[in-house]
């Protein structure tokens, strides 16, 4: 029977919508790590209360992450779907619904960040209302994107698809399920997990946002982009089957390597180990599959820099994923946590693999999105080059910071004791290799302006009028190909003939539930037993609730984003006991909503930071860190000590903490007296000491007065500054 | 959900890396030995190819017809 053909056109004014957006986000971000890198090279460069490095560091990772990594998956995608399912997108309106809620997304975290509204989790940090426009514009992608899948030509969905599907549903399980929250005010919300749970559903999410978010959408992109740039297929179709469902299988399990050594129950620790280790296995088949793809064709990198981009893209997608295996065994892992060796192993990634898979891919879509030639290869291969070698400075600096810091945190003279017992030892040894970071990410940055000059000016090149293609492919169900292959055999023929994985290859709605089964059933394998088994989180007597002022200041170090350079996290090791003091139990976190253990060490650990100095030594630490420590890096926060405390709002979010289970007792009715009464002690015993009058209405009091709570209620030693019939 | 509890909590949390181990070893293995039969590799070869045979127009030039891949089942 002959094929009845339809005629269509692809939609790609929305890819060059989301083109643009990419590259707009992709220079605000890495503007913002720039100026992250100086304030960590140089403090000066902390401008103010709104732009200092604890509110401007979520800001780089969420623009870099969603902003221009998610921009440019969506380029691919929109451009790669239509044209392997051979339709255009289901809804016009839902792809323009889609880029432009997102864009608002991003808009409303530039915004909020900075003003100190986080949710205190890494990659996490938006709050409630953003988290659930988050949600409906993922949820009007999915329509859109399977509705498209349910009007394909092409019967086969090709593996990028897959990968893509993966994507999709896994990061709406992730998204919602690690910000489940209950709010306490407009922007202002707690996470209804506490402590190890927080913990483990947090760096399950938090892991698996790299996963499914950098990864699997990347490969997708890989996979449909490097063929065609390469002009010839990707070299094993059998290799990406594989690499497709031992990747979706092992991903999932891995987040609890980021919580070695922590809190967290060994078995957990363990199980994330054992799979990290495993995943080198899928991953490196994806690198050898990409970079094979090029076999017969490698002289094309010479002279095209698409290629040069895709190549790079691919060994920093191995390094990185071998690493990123070898950082998960917990003896390397108990050198690498908290230092900068992590900044270095996910920059790695990001810069080469996300960065160059994008650049690649971009300039590749230029010109067929433009319909013009490229403005100038020659400035393509200059931001390569120039790009490349900024990351070769960033990473071989930092890296080399990362293992000078573990070294240095763990280094016994020969009497036994800590040969560098002030943490500002280790720092200063540092500032070397950050300001090289300066200068890699400035070349990178560099790179990157370079790019976006290039794909602007082709874009000026382009015709007045952008002609529309018209396509034609036949309609799914009135097509017979002239050779059907008969089905002969057994079970065991069709077992070996693959031919279930290819019914499932062509039944969408099947394969999706298979591929959330696969995360599901793996995530609850983790989930169930954190939760349900109490001993998991012993309880400790001596352990109560925050007082209502401590709660707030709580909330006030969140908003100043302290955790993003102090854990609060002593591990079991004799060197970090020698340093912080007792190792950190389970039942210590069990109020802590959210967890604030943080994952990495700019500053020293703060668990038992409580009784170590007094509330005045506080106040001048906060209003200029460098009088107390001639070479802290830390930023200042005057205004803490000008700034009045809401007291009207900490009633409500003691009646959150409630809800949520913590025994305030009688803190439910008299919140605000009580922290007024605490509030005026604290104050007091700081003009007693010396220090300036009438604080005792001003946010500094607070925040002294959780940071004296910390770590207390385990020795057994109550802060002076607890209230009379205080917790 | 005290007995959910009840019964995870006494199913040894130990072996759980070894379960978790076994589980993905079933499931690679249930992929690893059909890709590994040597049949189908004609219908792999084609699907390989489809970024190669995407309908995408060259700017400038008509449109190619369809070309209709091999082994493509109702």
């Amino acid at each position: 029977m002959e094929a009845r053909l339809d005629s269509f056109s692809y939609d790609d004014a929305i890819v060059r919508k989301f083109l643009f957006a990419t590259l707009l986000w992709g220079v605000v971000g890495m503007l913002v790590g720039l100026l992250i890198a100086l304030q960590l090279a140089n403090p000066a460069f902390n401008l103010g209360q709104y732009l200092s490095f604890g509110r401007l560091r979520p800001l780089h990772t969420n623009a870099v992450i969603f902003a221009f990594a998610g921009n440019a998956v969506f380029t691919g995608i929109y451009y790669s779907t239509q044209r392997l399912l051979k339709a255009r997108m289901f809804s016009d309106a839902l792809s323009r619904f889609h880029f432009w809620g997102w864009q608002a997304i991003i808009v409303a975290a530039a915004i909020t960040l900075p003003l100190g509204y986080t949710q205190a989790k890494e990659y996490a940090e938006l709050e409630w209302p953003i988290d659930i426009a988050i949600a409906v514009v993922w949820v009007v992608f999915a329509i859109n994107f399977f509705g498209t899948i349910a009007k394909r030509r092409e019967r086969h969905l090709y593996v990028a698809i897959w990968f893509y599907i993966a994507s999709i549903i896994t990061v709406a399980v992730l998204h919602i399920f690690n910000n489940l929250s209950i709010p306490a005010g407009p922007l202002k919300s707690y996470s209804i997990y506490a402590g190890v749970q927080d913990a483990f559903m947090q760096w399950w999410y938090g892991h698996n946002a790299v996963a499914f978010f950098l990864t699997t959408p990347f490969l997708g992109l890989m996979y449909y982009f490097m063929p065609k740039a390469a002009e010839r297929p990707v070299f094993s179709y059998k290799l990406s089957i594989l690499h497709f469902w031992t990747l979706v299988f092992l991903y999932i399990w891995a987040g609890p390597h980021h919580l070695h050594y922590t809190a967290l129950p060994d078995w957990a620790s363990t199980l994330g180990m054992l799979f990290s280790v495993m995943l080198i296995a899928p991953s490196w088949g994806g690198m050898i599959n990409g970079l094979l793809t090029l076999r017969g064709a490698w002289q094309k990198v010479v002279d095209e820099p698409v290629l040069k981009f895709f190549v790079l893209a691919v060994t920093a997608y191995g390094m990185s994923t071998f690493e990123g295996p070898m950082l998960s065994i917990k003896s390397v892992n108990s050198l690498a946590h908290y230092t900068d060796w992590i900044i270095a192993h996910v920059h790695t990634g990001a810069l080469g693999w996300n960065g160059f898979m994008t650049a690649g891919m971009i300039y590749w879509l230029a010109p067929r999105l433009f319909q013009t030639s490229l403005y100038s290869k020659k400035l393509a291969e200059w931001h390569f080059w120039v790009a490349t070698l900024g990351i070769l400075l960033y990473v071989t600096s930092i890296y080399s910071a990362g293992i000078t810091q573990g070294l240095m945190w763990r280094a016994f003279d020969e009497t036994g004791r800590l040969q560098f017992p002030d943490f500002i030892e280790t720092t200063m040894r540092l500032m070397p290799m950050y300001w090289v970071r300066v200068a890699g990410g400035t070349l990178y940055l560099s790179g990157m302006i370079v790019f976006v000059y290039n794909i602007v000016m082709t874009w000026a090149g382009r015709p007045k009028t952008y002609d529309v293609f018209v396509v034609q492919a036949a309609p799914l169900g009135t097509y017979v190909p002239p050779q059907a292959a008969p089905v002969v055999g057994g079970a065991w023929a069709r077992f070996t003939g693959l031919l279930w994985h290819r019914t499932w290859e062509r039944l969408p709605l099947t394969f999706s539930v298979l591929v959330a089964v696969a995360v599901i059933v793996a995530s609850l394998f983790e989930i169930l037993p954190t939760f349900l088994i109490k001993s998991n989180v012993p309880t400790i007597a001596s352990v109560k609730p925050y007082t209502p002022l401590e709660l707030v200041g709580r909330d006030l170090y969140i908003r100043e984003g302290c955790f993003n350079c102090h854990s609060q996290m002593i591990r079991p090791f004799r060197h970090e006991t020698e340093r912080y003091g007792e190792y950190s139990k389970p039942g210590e976190s069990i109020y802590d909503h959210p967890f604030l253990w943080g994952s990495r060490r700019i500053g020293p650990d703060l668990a038992r930071e409580g009784g170590k100095y007094p509330a005045l030594w506080h106040v001048r630490h906060m209003q200029d860190p460098r009088s107390i420590t001639a070479k802290s890096i830390m930023p200042p926060y005057p205004h803490l000590l000008t700034q009045d405390l809401d007291f009207a709002t900490i009633q409500k979010r003691v009646d959150v903490m409630a809800m949520l289970g913590v025994p305030y007792g009688d803190a439910i009715n008299k919140a605000e007296s009580m922290a007024h009464a605490q509030a005026d002690l604290i104050a007091a015993d700081i003009e007693k000491a010396g220090g300036p009058a009438g604080l005792k209405d001003k946010e500094i009091t607070a925040l002294v007065a959780y940071l004296e709570r910390l770590g207390v209620d385990i020795r057994a030693v109550k802060p002076v500054t607890t209230p009379p019939g205080g917790n | 959900m005290k007995s959910l509890a009840d019964a995870v909590g006494a199913s040894g949390l130990s072996g759980y890396a070894i379960v978790a181990l076994v589980l993905f070893v079933f499931a690679f293995v249930l992929i690893l030995i059909p890709l590994m039969a040597p049949s189908r590799d004609a219908e792999y070869e084609a699907d390989g190819r489809m970024p190669l045979d995407d309908l995408t127009p060259i700017p400038g030039r008509t449109p190619a017809p369809p070309t209709p891949r091999p082994q493509q089942h109702a």
